[in-house]
């Protein structure tokens, strides 16, 4: 990478020119970034030129190529040999988030929010304190913790543990001793502090299933904490994921995989792809809704527990369960001001006038879809899949690898260990369970995932650029930090080039990557 | 040639020719709009082709809007450093652009002045032109003695401006900071691009009219070392022999300019310059040329 530098001394400005940046609206356009190198971040360059009247005097010619945001994974497991659930004191814990920290950076990725499967009780303390907000040097971020379970539906558990897996009987209340009340602490200070420290709450997301006791009561504190809520490992009905967005649940985790499939009579969690911002009125009068969403549940969708094998994943899971045709409802027969319009006629020019005389006079406000996470290795959901997902909300779309420890793009095919005595096959981007068929993770890397999104949607690669950097930090509410080129942003960027390969890997403003 | 090049390579050529030092600062009058864009792309290419520096350069704009923050897209500010300033290599405490977020607007006019002075005046002014002959916001009806001040946007000019500002006249600013007319005329040399149809009507009465505050760039008259390069499309409301006179200028200039050369080689004095009201290249892709001559 030809690096030009002026021969006055160094102002810790640096100039990258003759590449592209991928722009909010999905674009990509010439134009030089300029980074404080000294303090990590992006800068207005404008600014930096009247007001402060300085020019970097480093100059990095990045030949044509890509500068990206750096990729944010938001849902990974482990990596690099190292299992985010598996706890063998702190010392080696500590080493394990380290290494994975360190070493992701060749996959494009600068900040990942380690993800944890459902644990023993007394595990989350230990596992959770570690797992706060850390930047270990020369390596990505990690931006506090991910936790599925343990409120998961007992049919969409995927690879957790059975005997694990509860209800939560008293609501928050349950989150909170599971989890540790010192875990959950309101999260402002986060955001507001212009760096991560040890001493900041790591809570970032909370997988659960709506439909679960005490679920729906929890996601409105749970959102109230500035904690993302994701509906994820669930079988709840379009009804009840629908009000579990209107009580603050931001994301789906991994789409399609851990969910019913999508049926046109109740398209499940899928079909708030679908929501119209008309359709859904008013907000839910929480309690009364869950109940009413409970018991809805309980009558007109049977919930059949299937049993699935030991340790089948998600995507075995749901070829043991074909999707049931919910019972018919009618939507004539509900409030008007709850359904605007009946299923026959969409409302082809909706407007506010339609709403403004909604009954008690609320003030109408749009319901907005919930960003959704897909698995993009060509396995965990079919490419049609995943274009039918970005076609009906590109906003929405967050890649993630869900990867397992095994990840690790040098690792040869074959088998692997994983916990317990239990062991991994691994096949190119595939991972199963030893002598299954049952898909056990994925071991997909970030910038595979961006590559072969491109491909799937026909997108450009800065559509799906934004897909592993904006939208995921918008939706952890993290955007003027991270995953953009805002100026104040965290300089972390990667290069890519027209094909997506990624070149090098910067983090704070120092390349601490770069391919050979 | 494009006009831009030529533009672009002419000044290019200038400051070389001048040689400037960090004591010895070449002082560029520089404007925004659509005309100097390829002039300013060209100067980029040259200045990353190693063909010229703006180390040694002192810049002043022309003009800028008043209350329109300095980062709105459509300030001056913006476009000079997005068009320009951002590409090359000029030191920041170099560029001189008007504040029109001044608390004192009159003091910053007066200070700009000054400040041109402080420099020894303006070497080179680059100038473009509105429909309506507007040379910098010298609207029609300026003063032709007028320097750096206050200005009230003609209403032609909001309206022409109004694209900038999604098609909303009321955004656009009513006022703006502008050189004079005098300001300019002080300059050791004007260049001016006058490119398109449109601005034909406006080139003809400069040079064809006479000396007419409501077409100020007629006041270029006046000067005594002044460049207008044009294309063939802006020559359209120019009489033939107009064109014609000025196409032979060129030619005459031309072979000066090698005879300059050839006693330069000689007795090392190319004091000799050759003065000439106005002189009109014909640009376009055909042939473009203007009193320096003999680029590339």
């Amino acid at each position: 990478m030809p690096v030009a530098t002026t021969k006055e001394p160094s102002n810790g400005l640096l100039c990258f020119t003759n590449c592209l940046l991928p722009q909010e609206d999905g674009s990509l356009i010439e134009k030089d970034l300029w980074i404080d190198e000294h303090r990590g971040i992006i800068l207005d360059a404008q600014r930096t030129f009247y007001l402060r009247k300085q020019r970097p005097h480093r100059v990095v010619d990045l030949g044509g190529n890509i500068l990206s945001p750096g990729f944010i994974d938001i849902q990974i497991n482990g990596a690099f040999g190292f299992d985010f659930s598996v706890y063998e004191g702190d010392e080696k814990y500590r080493n394990g988030l380290k290494r994975v920290a360190e070493r992701v950076v060749e996959t494009g990725v600068t900040a990942i929010v380690p993800t944890i499967i459902t644990q023993e009780k007394s595990l989350y303390a230990k596992i959770l304190r570690l797992l706060r907000p850390w930047s270990p040097p020369n390596a990505a971020h990690l931006l506090g913790w991910h936790v599925e379970g343990p409120f998961l539906h007992m049919t969409k558990r995927g690879a957790h543990s059975p005997p694990l897996i509860i209800p939560a009987s008293e609501g928050y209340k349950t989150f909170e001793a599971i989890y540790q009340p010192e875990n959950l602490a309101d999260a402002e200070d986060w955001l507001m502090r212009d760096g991560v420290s040890q001493e900041t709450v790591g809570a970032r997301i909370i997988t659960a299933a709506p439909e679960i006791e005490g679920v729906m009561e929890a996601i409105l504190e749970v959102s109230k904490k500035g904690i993302c809520f994701n509906i994820g490992h669930s079988v709840c009905s379009t009804d009840t994921a629908t009000a579990a967005v209107q009580n603050g649940a931001r994301c789906i985790t991994h789409l399609f995989n851990a969910m019913p499939q999508l049926h046109h009579r109740d398209p499940s969690i899928i079909g708030l792809l679908g929501s119209s911002p008309y359709l859904v009125a008013r907000p839910a009068n929480l309690p009364s809704f869950t109940s009413k969403a409970k018991s809805r549940t309980g009558t007109s969708t049977p919930l059949k527990a299937v049993s699935p094998g030991p340790y089948a994943s998600e995507a075995f899971d749901d070829i043991r369960s074909p999707p049931q045709t919910p019972m018919g409802r009618d939507y004539h027969s509900r409030n008007p001001s709850e359904v605007l319009s009946s299923s026959s006629t969409v409302p082809t020019t909706p407007s506010e006038s339609r709403f403004s005389g909604g009954s008690e006079g609320m003030p109408f406000s749009p319901f907005e879809r919930p960003f959704y996470e897909l698995i993009v290795d060509g396995v965990h959901s079919h490419p049609n899949s995943v274009r039918l997902a970005y076609s009906a909300h590109p906003e929405g779309c967050i890649l993630i690898t869900d990867a397992m420890k095994i990840l690790d793009p040098h690792l040869k095919d074959g088998i692997h260990e994983w916990r317990d005595g239990r062991r991994f096959y691994k096949d190119g981007d595939r991972l199963y369970l030893e002598g299954t068929t049952t898909l056990a993770g994925s071991v997909v890397t970030m910038d595979k995932c961006v590559q072969n999104f491109s491909r799937f949607t026909g997108c450009s690669l800065a559509e799906a650029v934004k897909c592993a950097t904006l939208n995921p930090a918008k939706c952890l509410g993290i955007e003027n930090k991270k995953g953009s080129l805002r100026s104040g942003a965290h300089a972390d960027l990667v290069v890519l080039d027209r094909r997506g390969e990624v070149l090098s890997t910067w983090v704070m403003g120092k390349m601490v990557w770069e391919r050979n | 040639m494009p006009v831009g090049d030529y533009i672009a390579n002419y000044i290019a050529k200038r400051i070389n020719d001048f040689a400037p030092t960090a004591e010895k600062l070449f002082v560029l009058g520089l404007p925004t709009g659509s005309s100097p864009i390829p002039t300013y792309q060209r100067l980029i290419k040259l200045y990353k082709e190693g063909k010229v520096s703006f180390k040694h350069v002192v810049t002043f704009n022309m003009d800028e809007y008043v209350g329109l923050p300095s980062e709105h897209p459509e300030s001056y500010h913006t476009f000079m450093f997005r068009e320009f300033f951002s590409h090359i290599d000029i030191p920041p405490s170099q560029v001189n652009i008007l504040d029109g977020n001044a608390p004192d607007l009159i003091g910053e006019c007066n200070a700009y002045e000054s400040r041109i002075k402080q420099y020894g005046g303006i070497e080179l002014f680059l100038a473009g032109i509105g429909e309506d002959g507007h040379i910098a916001f010298n609207e029609p009806g300026s003063s032709l003695a007028s320097r750096t001040r206050i200005k009230t946007l003609a209403y032609d000019t909001i309206l022409a401006n109004a694209r900038f500002f999604n098609g909303d006249v009321s955004a656009v600013p009513r006022m703006a900071l502008t050189v004079g007319v005098a300001t300019v005329l002080e300059a050791r040399e004007v260049v001016v691009v006058v490119t398109g149809l449109r601005k034909s009507l406006a080139l003809s009465q400069a040079i064809e009219g006479g000396v007419n505050h409501l077409w100020t760039l007629s006041a270029l008259q006046l000067h005594p070392w002044a460049l207008i390069v044009v294309d063939e499309d802006a020559t359209a409301e120019l009489h033939v022999k107009t064109v014609k006179y000025f196409k032979s200028i060129e030619r005459v200039q031309e072979e000066v300019e090698r005879t300059q050369r050839a006693l330069a080689e000689h007795a090392a004095s190319g004091e000799l310059r050759i003065g000439e009201a106005v002189a009109v290249g014909l640009g376009g892709e055909a042939a473009a040329a203007g009193l320096a001559g003999g680029m590339e």
